[in-house]
């Protein structure tokens, strides 16, 4: 059957509300605000979301040179923030986006959603396989920047990296170079293993190669929050204790005073770290062994500088696939766990415990700033059911705090624990013996 | 000795097993660590306010703590209010 209805008219093409009209002056609205109802007057007049614009015109084209000679032979020197030309040993800091930007201050004045140009949303359409015209010699070069953030042009032999701050989310606002170096994660990784051999995996063991760590950028937002949270709920204090009953039957009895508590806190949080890739923040440790990088966070996201691609010559990254509305949830989150934290050490008369009912979180403003920090992943995929799974152990590549998963040899497990609990059983048997 | 701790003692032996074997689970496997960033964030806060009435008392109850008790379980969502949000 033929849909007897008609389609609906198309906006006009001529005349008032069509694009033939004078556009309004910036910042005017048709009706004035004053006269609408508060909530919509609100909305109308609430100030765009500000932005922090982190891109650097001056490496706009990929080239990066060295500011003394020109050459494109950049490298990161391993152990400092500095740059190094290899062509004339001319050594350089990238600036620190804490001062550059002002991240660190005005914690307490934060008020609506402010975003570095870096952590804006990632455009649907954006490729991850980028294309270049080298300034150098006008060949094509194509960078993936799923894994990769500079390449070689392979005629002129000049660096690339991408410094433009491309919609596909793979260019942050900021990188935090690498301090350790890679004998050291080795032997950290090394040192982190040896303690746990016994039980461990043979065929993990046995192609233990902790010299193929690989350096990795693994993409954060860094987010600044102002907050305030009401936690209500109740709380005990013990009045008396008392025993009611003579011999086997004797049992213990308390009186309690039962109170309503009620506690409000405003803070602000510093640099908390967000995992900005779907996969990453992924925590299921059924399935994965994302808990582990996630554990060797903080880093010193205040030393972080200005992007520069040469940076990552040598390294690989991950994208960032994750916006700030995705994210928001998680933070919301870890602030009120925050909350909660806070005001604990308000609720320490009461002796028999407090049971938290309700919270209610008020977030006032929040600063994202996106960010690649530096991580050693080893990796050792364990075959089993659906793909198995995939173990990490993960440096720190500024602190060096370590943490891993290493997968055990479970019938030796369990070997040792049935033992244990047998001869633990045979100690009780033999002492119910002696006793009866 | 009564007969009710001879009882009670035998269960040692599988108690002392399983703890056993979660103990060195989570040693190798590290499934229980992740990022303390209520303890590693820098976090400054106002002094906390608040309010606290009492509302009830109990006569005689045999536990020794609060139930449902989650003070220190920060991470535990309880109900959460939707309010106006700043």
């Amino acid at each position: 059957m033929s849909d007897p209805k008609t389609p609906a008219p198309a906006a006009p093409v001529t005349g008032p509300g069509s694009p033939q009209d004078v556009p309004p002056l910036p910042g005017s609205q048709p009706i004035d605000p004053a006269t609408l109802p508060r909530s919509i007057r609100d909305e109308l007049e609430a100030p765009d979301p500000a932005a922090i614009d982190t891109a650097s015109a001056e490496l706009k084209d990929g080239i990066n040179r060295c500011p003394k000679c020109g050459s494109t032979e950049i490298r990161h020197k391993p152990g400092t923030d500095l740059l190094v030309c290899l062509y004339c040993r001319n050594e350089w800091d990238g600036a620190r986006v804490e001062e550059a930007f002002g991240l660190g201050e005005g914690l307490r004045d934060l008020r609506g959603t402010v975003i570095a140009s870096g952590a804006r949303d990632i455009a649907a359409d954006a490729a991850s396989l980028m294309s270049f015209k080298c300034t150098a010699c006008g060949a094509e070069v194509t960078i993936n920047t799923e894994s990769t953030m500079t390449a070689r042009c392979h005629w002129c032999r000049h660096v690339f990296g991408i410094n433009e701050q491309i919609a596909n989310g793979a260019v942050p606002d900021a990188v935090l170079p690498f301090h350790i170096r890679k004998d050291d994660a080795v032997a950290r990784i090394r040192q982190f293993v040896d303690k746990r051999r016994m039980f461990a995996l043979k065929a993990f063991k046995e192609q233990f190669t902790p010299e193929n760590v690989v350096g990795v950028y693994l993409p954060y937002m860094i987010v600044d929050g102002n907050a305030g949270a009401d936690i209500a709920g109740k709380g005990e204090i013990k009045t008396r204790e008392y025993t009611r009953g003579t011999g086997n039957d004797k049992k213990t009895y308390y009186d309690a005073d039962i109170y309503q508590i009620e506690r409000h806190v405003d803070f602000t949080v510093d640099d908390l770290p967000l995992e900005s890739s779907a996969e990453r923040g992924d925590l299921d440790t059924r399935v994965n062994t994302n808990n582990i990088i996630n554990t060797i966070l903080p880093f010193d996201t205040k030393n972080a500088v200005k992007w520069n691609a040469s940076y990552l010559v040598g390294f690989t990254s991950e994208k960032r696939n994750r916006d700030v509305e995705h994210l928001r949830p998680r933070l919301e989150d870890q602030l009120l766990s925050i909350a909660r934290a806070q005001v604990e050490s308000s609720t320490s008369r009461y002796d028999r415990g407090v049971r938290w009912e309700q919270e209610r979180l008020q977030v006032h403003g929040t600063r994202w700033v996106s960010m690649y920090l530096p991580v050693w992943l080893y990796s050792y995929h364990q075959p089993g059911r659906n793909g198995g799974l995939l173990h990490y152990i993960a440096v720190n590549g500024r602190t060096g705090e370590t943490m891993g998963s290493v997968p055990v040899q479970q019938w030796k497990l369990l070997t040792a624990a049935l033992t244990v609990g047998t001869f633990i059983e045979g100690i009780v048997l033999w002492i119910l013996a002696a006793s009866s | 000795m009564s007969d009710d701790n001879g009882l009670w003692l035998l269960a040692l032996g599988p108690t002392g097993a399983t703890a056993l074997y979660w103990a060195l689970y989570r040693y190798y496997r590290n499934t229980d660590k992740s990022h303390a960033f209520e303890r590693e964030t820098a976090v400054d806060a106002q002094p906390v306010t608040g309010s606290d009435r009492k509302v009830d008392e109990i006569k005689g109850t045999r536990a020794s703590r609060i139930s449902g008790e989650n003070g220190r379980a920060y991470r535990t969502r309880v109900q959460r209010v939707r309010g106006d949000t700043g």
